[in-house]
């Protein structure tokens, strides 16, 4: 009731914007700029969908080596292969309510009707846009905060994937001392830590475990500060820790770093960061936990361009391929056999991995 | 009144002149700065330049020193024209300044002090004390190059500074305002000084407007008024008074007490203030009385503890010790909004510090002070600006204070109207006591007479003043009885009537008390309190204060 | 009367004018040197915003305003209540805590809820008070460290009055206050169908009362004597060190105001994702605005435009919106800079005008008048 009349009340609104500038014939109607080859990435394909993506990036963006970069792979890899027409935009540090959801509706008025929240952070914004612009599908990633006809909620079993990085660190420790860095302590993370603990308990129940997070929401910059996460995990290897798993987005580069001065190793999360850190440190990363974002991201397209839009939650776990481990590199080549004992048996139902860190 | 210059001055030969200034002008926005200077210095005279606060004088010497360069005119040194841009162009050409306020390091000694920044004339070591030495005996400036700045007394100091000057050679030395520091003893050494330095034929310059020194001192007088030079003058055929005229352009007012208007009634009473400070008391057991009527004037070389007292009254310092009362009433932990109310005016001795908002227009300062009371605010509390505008209106009117208006800043007002608004202020809400610290500080010779005639007519009405001032003529002119302040102690009674301004040097500096005990072990006996004082003065004064113990009952006080 | 001067007023507004120029021309600069396309940007920025965007404004700027407003009480009597931002956060959970338990109906809820943020943020900033007052801590520091200190408090208070229902999700929020004492807002942008915050009010209401309280009541005059000579002030009899109290829980009072729009208008509950910051942007906008009620409106709209508008540079110029912090931060910059530059042209003018004034009079009035008797 009230959505319909603001839905009106804002297409009112576009028409009047494109009317205004259209009828200043200098100027150049931004709103609708579109078709100038403002597309970022779909150089090379020719348009083969009419499906226009706009992707909303949380903090950090693309080029963060992780979370945002993970997404961008699936939106790459859905260009090129469908050659659909994309734009992206990033959030601030610290924007208001209002920001992103002002970032949505400018992609929307852009002409992108497909839109891909990406982080927990945008499901405020996108339940209100979602509610405003009915024709619009949005994908809506980590989040089933925002319910609606025209949301997928995209979800993973972070903690399935973080049972066996935590069961490959427990393996290749070499002290019976781990660590893990999550960066601000919320749900999402400490879903991380849970099933980081359980696997390396699964394997050696008497490891010791250092767990720590960069910050407290509502300070969310523990996701983008490597000086903390490089304080942290040298706290951490001066304590007798000889791998760090980290859940920190682009802080950690910093555990990396760290790692890298104190020859010690680090496990990575969401993309593989062995191919995706800096050059430097890609040596000290045993495994990453991969959060197939760029899957999620991707089939999301997918289903799009087919035309299949399906509203509502998928989890992407384990045995969906949604989550999953590393092996670039091949530093533990030696016990995949191991972990993917593990795994079957998670897929299985065998073990029941825990969402939240027990005590 | 022009007529004496221009002959004089052509009358000698040029080629003695050493400083030749011509057609200096210097414009500031809003400030009365220099329009067509002119004057000529002789070889080897003490040559003065006289003026009213703000007639341009710190100015014109830093012309003459290089700080500041002159918009129009040409300077001669020495029969060769020069443009002074620094300092140290004015050094090179033998100028040499002395400032009002010393930039002496205490914790060095006045070797370190001389050499520092001069290192290459002489080096650091024995030949700079060989030299400083050398300097100090041919001018007789009595100066050890290793005593401790620290341990110097003011008049040392001075002459630390002019030190300096010869040091780096200057042949022509400027002294800004060189007596406003020192009591009249050390003024005499310093003129004793001067000759010294003429007789070696070095120039001086010499800044006041102290007029009767510079009669004393100077070989030719140069005045300048609202700017430019209106006139050169040979002191021997001039005297203060129409020296004064020249500079005021009108006649001058002196300090004069009118008839006693002393009453019995008892209106502020001190009794035994101790404040401590770190290592010694800074009040060491003050008592007084002033009765209405009575101007109690408080002499003393700045930093005796006149400033605290005056704060400790106030409320705005807490004594140690001792109680203070307002018509019988006792005060002594009111706070200063308390006191305020109850009736004391309050005249401070930094009245940019403590007595104006610079910033603030002038009906927000006439407020200040007196946020609690009519006209300014109204009874629920609110200012009413209506009323304090038309009141400040009134002030303007009545106590003459020139400014376009009451919506200039405070800041933009000239020392001496500044004051008259203060003034004005405080009397407008008829305190029973005026505290008034140096009321007449840096205000020019007409405000100065103006606010004289003001607290004469408040001392009229009944009010009581409690005065403390720097400047003993001042004090003579108005107070009803005055005492000097040393080390935070009060001396007994002076009659203004019969003391010199010397006898008050002489307590001012404690070289009358030569014989007793140091000061540090005399404040804790009981006897000794304010008794000395007397006692061992030089002779001549001696006898008039022994006569006026009678009227000053509460000065005994009861230390500790 | 002389108070309207057109001169002083043009003066007045020359500097931020000229510091919003030097903003552009540096940040065109920089997007120049970065190779991005500054006339796209400079486009994007001033094209003519939506009835949404106006609201939008309108919003950031409430906020702006009561965060500035709350940052210029102290500046006036030269207090730097840094801590603003940790006095609007603590004070925005209390008052969400409070809310969202229902104690009260309705309006009265929102009320009440209100009062406890005031009590709340000046109770945090008294803090720092009473350590300036009996310790002689300065408040920038003291405000600063009650930050970190807020943000931790805050946090773990959070966890203790989590929402039940928000468990499993990744916001972390206290109970949503019932929805009768939800503000739904005011339709006040035609064509928009997003609302202006009810509390826009508020923030009228908090300008008029620092208008009034400031210039005309004793207590205003008392504060600003203080800020402008605090010697000046102690001798005028103001207590010093219960002004600087006063004035501190004063501004910590109405720092607990700045989260009370976004608390009823959007979030109804304190959560992770509240908007945090708020409180060093007062500092600027104070600044800006010259502590001015008026001032400080203008500034903050102004700030609040740069925000709105900033968030379709990425879309339709592709240029990361943080260029906006380079442009607020040279702002800032420039304006403080400026009203220095303005403010001693100022007193020289006034100086050269009251000296051709008196000496205009002197003409008039044959000298020799004398002393006053």
């Amino acid at each position: 009731m009230r959505q319909t009349r603001k839905f009106a009340a804002v297409v009112a609104a576009a028409a009047l914007a494109l009317t205004a500038c259209g009828s200043d014939s200098s100027e150049e109607p931004t709103d609708t700029g579109t078709a100038d080859g403002t597309a970022t990435s779909s150089d090379t394909a020719e348009p083969m969908s009419d499906v226009k993506v706009g992707m909303a990036y949380d903090v950090g963006g693309r080029g963060d080596q992780s979370f945002n970069d993970a997404a961008a792979a699936g939106l790459d890899q859905a260009v090129a292969e469908f050659g659909i027409e994309t734009t992206e935009a990033t959030a601030v540090d610290g924007e208001p309510e209002s920001a992103r959801e002002e970032r949505l509706q400018q992609l929307i008025d852009a002409g992108y009707t497909t839109v891909i929240a990406v982080g927990f952070a945008y499901a405020p914004s996108v339940a209100k846009v979602a509610a405003e612009n009915p024709d619009v599908h949005f994908a809506l990633i980590d989040s089933t905060d925002a319910e609606g006809d025209n949301i997928a909620n995209l979800t993973f079993a972070e903690h399935e994937g973080s049972f066996l990085v935590g069961a490959a660190a427990a393996l290749k420790s070499q002290s019976g001392n781990i660590g893990f860095v999550g960066g601000v302590q919320v749900p999402l993370i400490e879903k991380f830590q849970a099933g980081y603990e359980a696997g390396a308990k699964e394997v050696n129940p008497d490891i010791t475990i250092q767990s720590t997070y960069l910050t407290q929401p509502p300070d969310f910059s523990g996701f983008g500060d490597p000086a903390k996460g490089k304080t942290a995990a040298e706290g951490m290897f001066q304590a007798g820790a000889d791998i760090i798993y980290h859940a920190a987005g682009g802080s950690g580069g910093g555990v990396f770093t760290a790692a890298a001065e104190a020859g010690k190793q680090a496990i990575g999360v969401d993309s593989d960061q062995a191919l995706t850190a800096a050059p430097e440190v890609q040596d000290v990363i045993i495994t990453s936990m991969l959060k197939k974002l760029d899957v999620a991201v991707f089939e999301f397209i997918k289903a799009e361009v087919e035309g299949n839009f399906e509203a509502g939650a998928q989890e992407f776990n384990l045995a969906a391929g949604g989550v999953d481990y590393s092996t670039t590199g091949g530093k533990i080549d030696d016990i995949t056999d191991q972990l993917d004992e593990l795994k079957q048996k998670i897929i299985d139902g065998e073990i029941e991995v825990p969402t939240s860190p027990a005590g | 009144m022009t007529a004496i210059a221009p002959e004089a001055v052509n009358a000698i030969d040029n080629s003695t002149y050493v400083v030749e200034l011509e057609g200096i002008t210097k414009r500031f926005p809003g400030v009365v700065a220099n329009k067509d200077i002119e004057f000529r210095v002789r070889r080897g005279t003490v040559h003065a330049i006289v003026g009213e606060n703000g007639a341009g004088k710190s100015t014109l010497m830093k012309i003459l020193y290089g700080v500041q360069r002159p918009d129009e005119g040409t300077i001669t040194i020495a029969g060769e024209q020069v443009d002074l841009h620094s300092p140290a162009d004015a050094i090179e050409h033998g100028i040499g300044m002395v400032f009002q306020h010393f930039m002496l390091a205490d914790n060095l000694t006045v070797l370190e002090n001389v050499v520092l920044g001069a290192e290459k004339h002489y080096g650091i070591g024995d030949e700079a004390r060989a030299r400083i030495s050398e300097i100090s005996r041919e001018y007789g400036l009595d100066i050890d190059p290793d005593a401790l700045v620290a341990d110097l007394g003011v008049g040392a100091r001075q002459r630390v500074e002019i030190l300096k000057v010869l040091y780096r050679g200057s042949k022509i030395i400027i002294l800004d305002e060189p007596t406003a520091v020192l009591v009249p003893q050390e003024v005499d050494e310093l003129f004793d000084n001067l000759r010294e330095l003429k007789q070696e034929g070095l120039t001086v310059l010499f800044i006041s407007h102290k007029l009767d020194e510079v009669l004393r001192v100077a070989d030719e007088i140069t005045v300048i008024r609202q700017g430019t030079t209106v006139a050169t003058v040979d002191p021997k055929n001039i005297t203060a008074r129409q020296c004064a005229e020249l500079m005021i352009g009108s006649e001058l007012p002196t300090p004069q007490t009118e008839e006693s208007t002393v009453t019995d009634k008892e209106i502020l009473r001190v009794e035994n203030l101790v404040l401590r400070g770190e290592s010694r008391s800074i009040l060491d057991g003050v008592s007084f009385t002033i009765h209405a009527g009575e101007v109690l004037g408080i002499a003393g070389v700045e930093g005796n503890g006149q400033a605290e007292l005056v704060e400790v009254i106030m409320g705005m310092r807490e004594q140690d010790e001792g109680q203070i009362y307002l018509d019988g009433t006792e005060v002594s932990t009111w706070d200063t909004r308390r006191l305020r109310e109850a009736g004391i005016g309050f005249i401070p001795e930094d009245r940019h510090r403590h007595g104006l908002l610079l910033e603030a227009p002038l009906w927000e300062n006439r407020i200040l002070g007196h946020q609690t009371q009519k006209p300014n605010v109204t009874s629920a509390g609110l200012i009413d600006a209506k009323a304090a505008r038309a009141d400040t209106e009134r002030i303007i009117a009545e106590y003459d204070v020139r400014t376009p208006g009451v919506d200039v800043t405070a800041g933009s007002l000239s020392g001496g109207n500044q004051q008259k608004l203060i003034v004005g202020r405080e009397m407008s809400h008829h305190p029973r006591i005026l505290v008034a610290a140096h009321p007449t500080r840096g205000v020019d010779v007409g405000a100065q007479a103006g606010i004289w005639d003001l607290m004469r007519a408040a001392r009229r009405e009944g009010m009581g003043v409690l005065l403390i001032s720097a400047d003993l003529e001042e004090l003579i002119g108005l107070s009803d009885t005055i005492r000097v302040i040393l080390r935070g102690r009060l001396s007994d009674t002076f009659d203004p009537e019969k003391v010199t301004a010397e006898d008050l040097g002489a307590a001012m500096t404690g070289a009358d008390e030569q014989a007793s005990p140091p000061p540090t072990d005399v404040a804790h006996t009981t006897s000794a309190d304010g008794q000395e004082w007397p006692m061992k003065t030089n002779q001549q004064t001696g006898q008039q204060q022994a006569d006026q113990h009678h009227d000053e009952p509460g000065a005994e006080g009861k230390p500790l | 009367m002389k108070r309207f001067e057109p001169r002083k007023i043009g003066l007045a507004l020359i500097a931020p004018a000229v510091a919003i120029l030097v903003a552009f021309l540096i940040t065109s600069l920089v997007l120049l040197v970065m190779g991005d396309p500054v006339m796209d940007v400079w486009r994007t920025m001033f094209q003519p915003p939506l009835p949404r965007h106006y609201v939008a404004m309108l919003n950031s700027a409430t906020v702006f305003y009561l965060s500035a407003v709350a940052v210029a009480i102290g500046f006036r009597m030269n207090l730097f209540n840094i801590g603003v931002d940790g006095q609007y956060r603590i004070a925005s959970f209390a008052a969400a805590v409070f809310a969202g338990q229902a104690w009260l109906p309705g309006f009265l809820n929102i009320i009440v809820a209100i009062i406890v943020a005031m009590a709340t943020g000046g109770l945090w900033a008294g803090i720092a008070g009473y350590l300036k007052v009996k310790r002689g801590v300065s408040e920038v520091i003291s405000t600063i460290m009650l930050n970190a200190i807020a943000t931790g408090l805050v946090s773990w208070l959070l966890a203790k009055a989590r929402d039940p229902e928000s468990i499993g999700s990744n916001e972390v929020h206290t109970r949503t206050i019932p929805e009768s004492s939800q503000l739904e807002g005011l339709a006040l942008v035609p064509g928009a169908s997003q609302k202006v915050y009810t509390l826009l009010l508020l923030a009228i209401l908090v300008g008029f009362a620092y208008w009034f309280v400031l210039g005309k009541t004793r207590f205003g005059f008392d504060l600003r004597a203080t800020g402008q000579s605090e010697t000046a002030a102690v001798a005028s009899g103001v207590n010093v060190k219960r002004m600087t109290m006063t004035a501190m829980v004063l501004s910590g009072a109405v720092a607990g105001l700045v989260g009370m729009p976004l608390l009823f208008g959007v979030y109804h509950n304190y959560g992770t994702t509240f908007q945090p910051g708020l409180g060093f942007a007062g500092i600027a906008i104070a600044l800006l605005g010259r502590n001015h009620p008026v001032g400080i409106a203008f500034a903050a709209l102004l700030w609040s435009y740069l925000e709105v508008q900033s968030n379709a540079l990425q879309i339709q110029a592709h240029v990361s919106k943080e260029i906006v912090f380079i442009i607020q931060g040279v702002i800032l910059f420039a304006v403080v800079i400026a009203y220095e530059v303005v403010r001693r042209a100022e007193v020289r003018m006034e100086q050269v005008k009251v000296a051709r004034e008196l000496a205009e009079k002197e003409q008039t009035v044959p000298a020799g008048q004398g002393a006053s008797a």
